[in-house]
């Protein structure tokens, strides 16, 4: 029998929890749409209800208080740069964002769903005939993954630009089930488990992010792409350094999970780049290879040492 | 279904739809409104834009019921009360809209653009276009027009060039005579055509690259309520193919499949859906052969395993060789000062065109009739004959207009010959459109290519010898692989004179979706040999690289070594043209390292001198028919592409008339109502088709200035037709058009003329020296500046210089679109198309990750047209949709070896294959000293 497809609308957060938990476990959110409606295209996303947060106001609102800056989910990736806080104290997330997908696409693509934007892989991201052509890899209900032989591990890479900006500034996320409203910090939710990169519930909704204010934050941003607009990432590297001399530096494209390494003053940069190599976990599983990825992590980071120690405070 | 409340175009609808379906279904399904384009489904390629409540969003991702009591504007609802808006004004002015598949996402992306940035610099236009992919244009004219809006919105009294009076009209840029429609969104591409009681068909495909077929159950599709037809391939046993020595095809599998995405089974059901629900309904056991996946697996005995074809002549799966020698190599190569050898490697690649392949068919008293989006509706024409076996007399095939080809659309396809045969047996049309997937897996593209080649040269830097084998990639099928095969040889013997020339080209077939004609079709890959081993050659030299080629090129009026017969030739005035734009002289060899200036040059054929099928048609037939009201029908079964050959038939006629363009209408690419013309391929439409319309238009000229002579008792020889009148050269007799007309019509009635083109006889009498022969060849040049970043290997194209002789623009704006076209589709095989596999299945089948350049990638482009008259090309016409793409790619790797030292071998170029040959090379030792990058730890 064929499930009855199902679109809702919810117009506040209180009605989103009631109606996740009143459905079977086969439902989605949907924010901007960009990434799911594409999987769902490839058959990779078949939840016959999807649940619309388009409408909820609520999880559009940007507040701030003394410490904190709040920026409401549904914020689209576009609307970032409007927001004058954004661009004195977070920069980089500006450059992040922009380095999403294309002009158009963040009209309609948002903060939070970026942030969840599901896991990639070349061996994944095809269509139904494709997968059951090549054998169905792990993440999609098969028992190998495609890329590595493994029957264990999924390496499907993360992929959120904006996720790696806001690791590096060390950014909470607040999201509420029907347990009530939970603070996390962001590099927290993800699982480094590829077929299930995020730890959350699926009924747990991200209302904010949260970014810590006048942390005089000192960022580099590099992604790696073959051409300037449109593609996802193969590597991203967001090297961030605030008033303390706290040196944060997160990688994405390379891994299942964000790649985050603390830094402080007194540690040598060599041995940062080292420690971000070792906990990469990328494999060839699209258009750069692993081996050339690895490199330009090398790269990218130390040019980022570079420009930050060069700045002037 | 539920209930969805929405404002489309000011209009406000009511419409039941399926809870999940996308706003770009709505839009055509529900509404009609076909401007809005499917080009991926997967919101990476721009054409579906619409505006949501004034903003622009990809509808092909937006869920429709998120529209509720939304507000959208599509294409159709730009325009107020028939006005067009400036932008739209200037698009088509600009020649911003060639194929106009992505007309419509330009426009309302760039519409939303302006309106929100209403003083934006070139640079943010180009970053605000960047999520809309353009195959035709390369960017430029469209950047040009938004920039230009902006400009005029900014400075009200702004006033542009007014177009000339129509005593002007070969030379003069004008935009398509469709240009308006495209801009509108009323232009109707085969997807767009709708019909009361038409049934969608969808494939099953096979998973295996090589499987025997054992056994296909279809009845629980069959069973399936609103299933009208479940084909498998015995039904259609016949086989076909482009060419007529290569019938290796059938319109499905039957007995065996030969690669992952063939077609095994079609059903043609009363909705798309439940056509391809009941595909999945069809069991299939397949027995896996042996796959050949590479050239080497091809070309090698095969052992044991079965062949992909059993017709090949040996134990293995070479499909075809051609070689051809002219003169001593060896000998040659030996006696020289100096000689230059490599290896070349050559990735797949695709046509990339933005409208996916589309058709829809119907029988009736007269026979089928097939709206499809061909390039050659003639081809087509012959091959349905066959396939379906009815009389050639019983087949209509129409083309309507066609979101760009480059080739991918020129071979009969097997999803044309099925809804046929589905139209047929289920009495109703069957439409079918193809995803963005399968339009990759039906391919067609470059054939993957290895190269080796030697040149030898004097020292004085005259070229002695050029000695080559190659071996291409064929996939699983002919295609137009035997003139690939050849083309890749005998596409060298110019621009520069040379006495010997060799080739060995070895075609086999592989377990993969089939290559075939695109374009710069077969001499791409061999010309980037050549230019490449050019580049080197004038190191050993030590001779300028243009230098080299100056003192090679070839005159105009001479005979290559293969007996082609060059007539015009701007080799030499193309090249100067780009060394003096980019400063040659002064900045190459004078820049910083990672910093690089690159040369190459090129030819091509003007339309192949002999037909495909051989018979004594002539090319090109064109027909003029005049009524009372005084207006034109061109009718011409020539394919416009979005390249404009239909305004070039208008123009030329208009010309030879010397009346305005408004009194044509041109009827093209419909095989029961167009004289046949063999259309859109080998770059001939200009000369031939443009020939027969020039001829055309002469005979009526005749016709009109005899009967008007016979009628005033004036010799017809005094009577000349100007500026929409018929003067004689006294000025005693000044008749209008229509006074004219009235005149020639007179107990007669409506005057039908024919023109025709018929190439002269031309070339040698060896075995293949039919291969690209043409009765003129056009020449060019380019320049590309690069930067690499020698840390990433990554390379930045900065500007692209362009010189190309293509005898005389008729239409400059057209050719000026053509070359850029080119420039930019050359870029991208360079630095980022390829087609890559694994295990047989193809890996990169959308938008997303086959990696057409965005806008942001295209550098900008200097054009720069150079015509050397051509004593035989209509008004010295001659091509520029093709060779202007050879010259590019060799550009772009010798400005690399020029910025870094690095000698490009592999397209695309790789990064990482840089960064190794860096490492490789005393050049980088400098960086070295400055930069250590710590040892991959493991």
């Amino acid at each position: 029998m064929i499930e009855e497809k199902r679109y809702l609308q919810p117009r506040s957060i209180a009605e989103t929890i009631a109606m996740a938990d009143a459905q079977q476990s086969d439902f989605r959110f949907i924010a901007g749409g960009t990434d799911l409606m594409v999987n769902k295209f490839q058959e990779n996303e078949n939840s016959s209800c999807l649940i619309d947060l388009f409408g909820v106001e609520e999880l559009k609102e940007m507040t701030s208080d003394e410490s904190f800056l709040y920026i409401g989910a549904l914020t689209t990736l576009d609307e970032l740069k409007k927001h004058p806080l954004i661009v004195q104290q977070f920069k980089v997330l500006i450059e992040a964002a922009e380095a999403v997908a294309t002009p158009v696409i963040r009209k309609t693509a948002t903060l939070g769903g970026n942030i969840l934007c599901e896991n990639r892989c070349i061996f994944y991201n095809q269509s139904k005939w494709w997968r059951d052509a090549v054998g169905n890899c792990l993440k999609c209900e098969g028992n190998i993954c495609i890329a590595t032989g493994s029957k264990k591990h999924c390496y499907s890479e993360f992929v959120s630009d904006t996720a790696i900006a806001l690791i590096s500034m060390d950014a909470m996320i607040e999201f509420v089930d029907h347990n009530g409203s939970h603070k996390i910090a962001l590099h927290k939710i993800f699982s480094g488990d590829g077929v299930h990169p995020v730890n959350l519930n699926k009924s747990s909704l991200i209302k904010s992010i949260i970014l810590p204010l006048n942390q005089n934050f000192k960022s580099v941003f590099y992604k790696l792409r073959l051409r300037e607009s449109m593609d996802f990432t193969s590597l991203t590297t967001v090297v961030t350094k605030n008033k303390e001399g706290k040196w944060n530096i997160v990688l994405g494209g390379v891994d299942p999970k964000p790649v985050l390494i603390h830094g402080n003053k007194e540690s040598d940069h060599a041995e940062w780049i080292q420690q971000a190599l070792k906990n990469s976990r990328a494999i060839d599983n699209e258009v750069f290879s692993r081996k050339y990825r690895r490199k330009m992590i090398q790269v990218y980071l130390k040019r980022s040492f570079d420009i930050i120690e060069k700045t002037q405070y | 279904m539920d209930k969805l409340k929405i404002t489309v175009n000011q209009n406000e609808h009511e419409l039941l739809i399926g809870v999940h379906d996308t706003l770009s279904s709505v839009l055509r399904k529900h509404l009609g409104l076909t401007g809005t384009k499917i080009g991926c489904e997967q919101g990476s390629c721009g054409a579906c834009t619409v505006l949501l409540n004034d903003q622009p969003v990809l509808s092909c991702i937006t869920p429709a019921l998120r529209c509720h009591n939304a507000n959208i504007t599509t294409i159709e609802g730009l325009a107020q009360q028939g006005e067009l808006e400036l932008l739209q004004i200037k698009f088509v002015e600009k020649g911003a809209i060639q194929c106009g598949f992505c007309t419509s996402g330009m426009v309302l992306t760039s519409y939303d653009f302006i309106k929100k940035n209403p003083n934006a610099t070139v640079d943010e236009i180009k970053l605000a276009l960047s999520g809309n992919l353009c195959r035709c244009t390369g960017y430029k004219k469209i950047i040009e027009a938004v920039s230009e809006t902006i400009h005029i919105q900014n400075h009200p009294g702004y006033q542009t060039l007014p177009n000339k009076t129509s005593k002007d009209i070969v030379g003069v840029g004008r935009p398509y005579i469709e240009a308006t429609k495209k801009v509108r969104g009323s232009a109707e591409f085969a997807d767009d055509i709708q019909m009361k009681n038409v049934l969608h068909c969808t494939f099953l495909r096979s998973p295996y690259p090589h499987a025997t077929i054992e056994a296909i159950d279809k009845t629980a599709a069959e069973s399936l309520n609103g299933v009208k037809y479940v084909l498998t391939g015995e039904e259609l046993p016949i086989q076909f193919g482009v060419l007529p020595i290569s019938q290796d095809e059938t319109a499905l599998a039957i007995h065996k499949v030969r690669y992952a995405g063939e077609i095994v089974a079609a059903v043609a059901a009363e909705s798309e859906e439940l056509a391809i629900k009941a595909c999945e309904l069809i069991k299939v056991r397949y027995k896996p052969l042996h796959p050949f996946l590479e050239i080497d697996d091809s070309l090698n005995d095969i052992g044991t395993n079965e062949k992909i074809h059993s017709h090949t002549k040996f134990n293995n799966n070479i499909h075809k060789k051609a070689e051809l020698r002219f003169g001593d190599q060896q000998l040659a190569l030996s006696n020289s000062d100096v000689r230059s050898k490599m290896n070349f490697e050559f990735r797949g690649v695709n046509h990339g065109f933005t409208e996916p392949h589309a058709a829809i068919a119907y029988w009736d008293d007269n026979g089928l009739t097939i709206h499809t989006a061909t390039q050659v509706p003639h081809y087509l024409h012959r091959a349905l004959a066959k396939v379906l076996e009815v009389p050639l007399s019983k087949v209509r095939v129409i083309k309507p207009y066609i979101g760009g080809g480059f080739g991918g659309k020129s071979d009969p396809f097997p999803h044309e010959i099925i809804i046929s045969f589905l139209a047929k047996k289920t009495g109703r049309p069957v439409k079918v459109r193809l995803n963005r997937e399968e339009v990759f897996l039906c391919n067609h593209g470059r054939h993957p290519s290895v190269i080796t080649m030697e040149i030898g040269a004097t020292n004085e830097g005259k070229l002695t010898a050029i000695d080559t084998g190659i071996a291409i990639d064929g996939g699983a099928y002919g295609s137009f692989g035997v003139v690939t095969s050849y083309y890749n040889g005998v596409l060298l013997q110019a621009p520069y004179e040379i006495d010997n020339l060799g080739f060995k080209t070895l075609r086999v077939y592989t377990n993969k979706p089939q290559s075939g004609a695109m374009r710069g079709h077969g001499a791409v890959n061999s010309r980037f040999a050549m230019e490449t081993l050019m580049d080197e050659l004038a190191i050993k030299l030590n001779i300028d690289p243009c230098e080299l080629r100056l003192k090679n090129f070839m005159t105009s009026n001479v005979f290559t070594i293969g007996k082609f017969r060059i007539t015009s030739n701007g080799s030499r005035e193309s090249l100067l043209k780009v060394m003096e734009q980019s400063g040659w002289k002064e900045r190459h060899g004078n820049l910083s390292f990672g910093h690089g200036l690159g040369v190459g040059c090129g030819f091509f054929i003007s339309g192949s001198a002999l037909p495909i099928i051989w018979n004594e048609l002539p090319q090109s037939t064109v027909h003029l028919k005049v009524d009372f009201d005084g207006r034109i029908l061109i009718s011409s079964g020539s394919s416009d592409i979005g390249q404009g050959s239909d305004t070039m038939l208008a123009m030329i006629v208009a010309e030879v008339l010397s009346i305005s363009m408004d009194k044509i209408y041109v009827l093209a690419g419909d095989t029961l109502m167009t004289p046949v013309d063999l259309g859109s391929y080998s770059s001939r439409v200009t000369f031939m088709a443009g020939n027969a319309a020039k001829t055309a238009a002469e005979n009526l000229k005749h016709e009109i200035v005899t009967a008007i002579a016979k009628k005033f008792n004036i010799e017809a020889a005094e009577l000349n037709c100007y500026d929409e009148k018929i003067v004689s050269n006294n000025k005693t007799l000044e008749l209008s058009w229509n006074e004219a007309i009235d005149c020639v019509t007179a107990n007669r009635g409506a005057i039908t003329v024919s023109g025709k083109y018929i190439s002269p006889k031309l070339g040698g009498d060896f075995k293949g020296a039919g291969a690209g022969l043409s009765p003129s060849y056009s020449f060019g040049a380019v320049i590309a500046e690069v930067k690499v970043d020698v840390e990433t290997g990554l390379v930045k194209v900065i500007n692209i210089w362009g010189a190309h002789d293509c005898g005389k623009a008729i239409n400059p704006l057209a050719v000026e679109g053509q070359l850029e076209g080119s420039w930019h589709m050359g870029m991208g095989q360079a630095l980022s198309e390829q087609m890559t596999y694994f295990n047989g299945l193809l890996l990169n089948s959308n938008f997303l990750n086959y990696k057409i350049p965005t806008s942001m990638d295209t550098p900008p482009i200097y054009t720069n047209i150079i015509e050397s008259e051509d004593p035989e090309g209509p008004f010295g016409a001659k091509e520029c949709g093709e060779g202007a793409l050879h010259p590019v790619i060799p550009a772009i790797a010798n400005a690399i070896y020029n910025a870094i030292g690095v000698r490009i071998t592999k397209l695309p170029i790789n990064p990482e294959d840089i960064l190794n040959q860096l490492n490789q090379t005393a050049t980088t030792t400098m960086i070295k000293e400055n930069f250590s990058i710590e040892s991959e730890i493991q």
